[in-house]
């Protein structure tokens, strides 16, 4: 049972699309006699929602399902006799609010009202009031909770869209209550991909920390409703053995800092960085041309196909599949005489025809790949052009050897920062340093900030990872020890330092990404052996009776279901993909996230907390 | 598989407490708890009912092509007679439905014509019909692209019957080169023989001698005649290829690149409408003319409509795709 989350997620929303009929095999319109007489809808969507959407459904299959309009709920909208609406919508006072003076108004004939998660008792109390009073209420048709409040970027990639957590959790300002409140969004929003998937995993989390209280929540929450009858994961119960049930593992950012802000020489986290992907689109401003939106996901066989390989790789492919299209194209003309001086050879007329028949039936394929080379060669010329002013290839350079070997030549380190790249990128590299060298003499951090103030940066948060380093809160995680393999430490003992480095090099070389510490323990608990790193996680099973001490499912499994709390990115999910590709048998991992975030976006929420915690740049708090 | 959960009857539990808690009486409550199970019945828009028609024949149309597509494609259950019927019907069919899309679009812009004229009060038409007119041409298009898609696919299959037809003809012509000398070679060595037998009766022999020479002059006759017939025949099946091609495909790139004119089209008379219109005749030093130079190859390119028959050359500027 491989876990195909977009899948599910579309499929679920296809079915809401149709009035939450029973989904025809093939999908073709032509149901009961009632399903036919409502057959044009129109669907009305609040912005989470329509986030939601955008990257699974185009607005052309819209129509085929039947939407002739889409509208935002905010905005003003217009009386459409005769037609029912799908309401598609987060359960919130605002919402429900917009709904009841819909009705009251009667804008459509009918209203089918889908939540995004499941509507709490008050509000709907408060919807059936407000419909009443309205008189309204026989224009409401159905109310259905959807369990559908996330964003699936990829097959395998997931997010919540819950933005700036990580300031929110580890604000020093934050109530007790209002953390509280976060979490038990995020375990709502962890439960909604569950039930899509249909499935309860085993849950495991280390101790102390927001996973470990999201991981009760989440295990309360799915306990609670696994007691009803006819629960939603009532279809699945007869997958209990360990071999079938997947594996959650919670993590927080706070686990492994250093991967949030690290710039990684890959494509596609080079187009996250410069261009700021949101929901698998960017918008590029050309130099003469105007700004281009070009979306990027599994449509594009260029972009599968590339989206890991290295920078340097992007360009020679681009070529590649641009000499290839140039060559069709000629062989296009060539066959069909479309240059001056062909003669028509009157006896092989009808191969001329064939010929013809053959070249026009590949004129769209050939228009497409055209499309597809312009796409991706705008993309890799700004982006050679922003790599060339920010000098990003130094950066990714230094910050790999910092975390693999862990030290750095200190005066390239002084230099860059001194050099090219935006503040972001600075401060990027010096707290990557900070977190990937063991040992922080107080002259170097004090050249560092002075090499930083120069190019006027505001170090707020070079602050305060430094008070969170010397607080010692479980950051040792990712600290390079942990990075170098057993054969380099071997090999530096009995050769010295020479042959370290190269084996150091040819191990990056070998296994592609860096081997992060969030991997190392997902492979240690989804292979359910006994090692000391992850015996301490806890583990929560929803399904195992309360009281008993039943054997524990400790694994191996098969299917594992990662999530952090705090912000993800690609690199992670990169190394996720390969762990899963690489074991033996092939497993399958998902990789989820309260929000996908850049260096950038990171470094920001990072400064946020500095200066909460009244870090300013002019005070230099001593490290220890 | 139910990943979703139907609340309509909580709702319905919340609406009776609620009316129950603000004092409704016994008769009020029941028509409102009734309004659940029985909805009224609302008048439809003749529009809407038009619509829902069209729809209905264009299923009937796509329910007609999936019923007699192995008989279609198959070549042995019909003939080509009964191929060219159903290739007919298809087409009545589609243009049938084709008018029928074409009225419900008119009738949206009598409708919206009849509104203005009728509003006695311009000022208060704000457009509080455009959401309803927006539906409609939404209608209008969703039921044009069932219809395009339907269409589309048995373009495929007719495709198909074309391409099968002009693989039966290539060989053919091919293997009918042969048997043709044969058959004169044939006949000739038939000939040789009865003649040497017959030397003695004398005007039986020449009778008999006319006739084999006009029977041998038609059989020459006959078989030039095939020939030309296959010939015929061949460019036939690749008129109809090329018909075909034409159809479907010159027309689809034949419209991208009138799209392309229009904005060609245009762009110019943004560049030269609104500004200067004698950019030649101002002295070349003036620095503020410069941007009309480089604007000139936009004029020139817009002015020779493109030809049809190259339709690569729509490859190269980037297509535009309907939304």
């Amino acid at each position: 049972m491989a876990l195909n989350l977009r899948q599910k997620q579309t499929s679920c929303i296809i079915r809401m699309l149709n009035l939450n009929h029973q989904p025809n095999a093939g999908g073709a319109t032509t149901g009961a006699g009632s399903s036919t007489e409502e057959v044009y809808k129109i669907l009305v969507l609040d912005r989470f929602c329509r986030d939601i959407l955008s990257p699974l459904i185009h607005v052309k299959d819209l129509r085929k399902h039947g939407i002739t309009l889409y509208f935002v709920i905010d905005k003003e909208r217009q009386t459409v006799p005769d037609v029912p609406a799908i309401y598609f919508v987060q359960p919130t006072t605002v919402n429900i609010g917009r709904i009841v003076a819909d009705t009251a108004r009667g804008l459509y004939e009918s209203f089918h009202l889908n939540f995004s998660s499941s509507l709490p008792r008050p509000l709907l109390e408060e919807l059936a009031a407000g419909a009443l009073k309205a008189d309204a209420v026989g224009r409401i048709s159905k109310v259905y909770d959807q369990y559908l409040e996330f964003v699936t970027l990829e097959e395998n990639l997931f997010s919540l869209a819950q933005r700036d957590i990580y300031v929110q959790l580890n604000d020093p300002s934050a109530g007790d209550q209002e953390i509280e409140g976060i979490l038990e969004k995020i375990a709502g929003g962890l439960f909604c991909v569950l039930v899509t998937l249909g499935v309860v995993p085993v849950i495991r989390c280390a101790s102390g920390g927001p996973a470990q209280m999201v991981a009760a929540a989440l295990d309360t929450r799915l306990r609670e409703h696994l007691v009803k009858k006819n629960n939603l994961f009532s279809e699945s119960g007869t997958l209990v053995s360990s071999f079938q049930r997947p594996i959650l593992c919670l993590f927080d950012r706070n686990f492994e800092l250093a991967v949030g802000l690290q710039h990684d020489w890959s494509y596609r986290s080079l187009v996250h960085d410069v261009f700021d992907m949101k929901l698998n689109r960017v918008s590029v401003q050309g130099d003469k041309s105007p700004v281009k939106s070009y979306e990027l996901d599994d449509s594009d066989p260029f972009w599968v196909s590339n989206c890991w390989s290295p920078f340097e790789k992007i360009a020679l492919e681009i070529d590649a599949q641009l000499n290839k299209y140039k060559q069709d194209v000629e062989e296009v003309n060539r066959r069909t005489g479309g240059q001056k001086g062909a003669e028509f050879d009157g006896t092989d007329l009808i191969g001329n025809t064939k010929h013809l028949m053959n070249a026009v039936n590949s004129l769209p394929e050939l228009t497409e790949r055209k499309k597809l080379i312009d796409k991706h060669t705008n993309l890799a010329t700004v982006l050679l052009g922003e790599i060339k002013n920010r000098a990003l290839d130094s950066f990714c350079n230094l910050e790999s050897e910092m975390s693999s070997k862990g030290s750095v030549d200190k005066n390239q380190l002084i230099s860059q920062l001194k050099d090219k790249g935006t503040k972001e990128d600075k401060l990027r590299l010096a707290i990557t340093y900070l977190l990937s060298v063991e040992t922080t003499p107080q002259s170097e951090l004090e050249s560092i900030e002075a090499a930083l103030r120069e190019s006027d940066v505001d170090t707020c948060a070079f602050q305060y990872v430094k008070k969170i380093k010397s607080l010692n809160l479980s950051l040792n995680s990712s600290v390079a020890s942990a990075s170098k393999s057993n054969i380099v430490d071997w090999a530096e003992k009995l050769y010295g330092q020479s042959l370290s480095a190269v084996t150091a090099g040819m191990k990056n070389l070998l296994s592609g990404a860096r081997q992060l510490a969030l991997t190392r323990i997902v492979e240690a608990l989804m292979e359910g052996k006994p090692n000391p790193e992850v015996d301490s996680y806890l583990l929560y099973d929803p399904r195992a009776p309360k009281s008993g001490t039943g054997a524990q499912l400790k694994g191996p499994f098969k299917e594992g279901i990662v999530f952090m709390i705090g912000g993800g990115n690609y690199i992670e999910y990169r190394s996720l993909m390969e762990l899963a590709q690489r074991s033996q048998p092939t497993k399958h991992i998902m990789y989820g996230t309260t929000e996908i975030l850049n260096g950038v976006d990171f470094v920001r929420q990072l400064q946020v907390l500095g200066q909460k915690m009244g870090l300013g740049s002019s005070s230099i708090n001593p490290s220890q | 598989m139910a990943k979703t959960r139907d609340r309509t009857e909580d709702f319905k539990d919340a609406v009776h407490t609620s009316a129950v808690s603000s004092g409704y009486t016994e008769s009020k409550l029941a028509p409102v708890m009734a309004s659940f199970i029985m909805r009224k019945p609302t008048q439809r828009l003749p529009f809407t009912k038009a619509s829902l028609k069209t729809l209905e024949s264009i299923n009937e149309l796509e329910h007609f092509i999936v019923r007699h597509q192995k008989d279609y494609l198959n070549l042995h259950r019909t003939t080509e007679q009964e191929r060219d019927n159903i290739e007919h019907e298809v087409s009545v069919f589609v243009k049938a439905s084709k008018e029928q899309i074409d009225i419900l679009k008119n009738r949206i812009y009598d409708e919206e014509k009849h509104e203005n004229a009728t509003r006695w009060l311009p000022i208060l038409s704000d457009g509080s019909h455009a959401d309803e007119v927006a539906h409609k041409h939404g209608v209008v298009l969703i039921l044009s692209e069932r219809l395009h898609s339907v269409t589309s696919k048995f373009d495929q299959l007719r495709s198909i019957r074309i391409q099968d037809a002009i693989n039966r003809a290539t060989p053919r012509r091919k293997k009918h080169s042969f048997p043709t000398t044969k058959s004169q070679e044939v006949l000739k060595s038939d000939f040789t023989e009865p003649e040497g037998l017959e030397l003695s009766s004398g005007p039986i022999r020449v009778q008999n001698q006319l006739l084999d020479d006009e029977t041998l002059a038609l059989q020459v006759e006959l078989t030039s005649l095939l020939d030309a017939v296959q010939e015929t025949e061949t460019k036939m099946v690749e008129m109809s290829a090329l018909n075909h091609l034409m159809s479907t495909h010159v027309l689809q790139q034949a419209q991208q690149i009138e799209l392309l004119y229009e904005q060609a089209v245009e762009a110019t008379k943004n560049v030269c409408g609104v500004g200067n219109k004698e950019p030649t005749q101002a002295p070349p030093s003036f620095p503020c003319l410069d941007p009309w130079r480089t604007a000139r190859p936009v004029i020139n390119a817009a002015t020779p409509p493109v030809k049809l028959n190259r339709p690569l050359a729509s490859l190269a500027p980037s297509s535009f795709v309907d939304a």
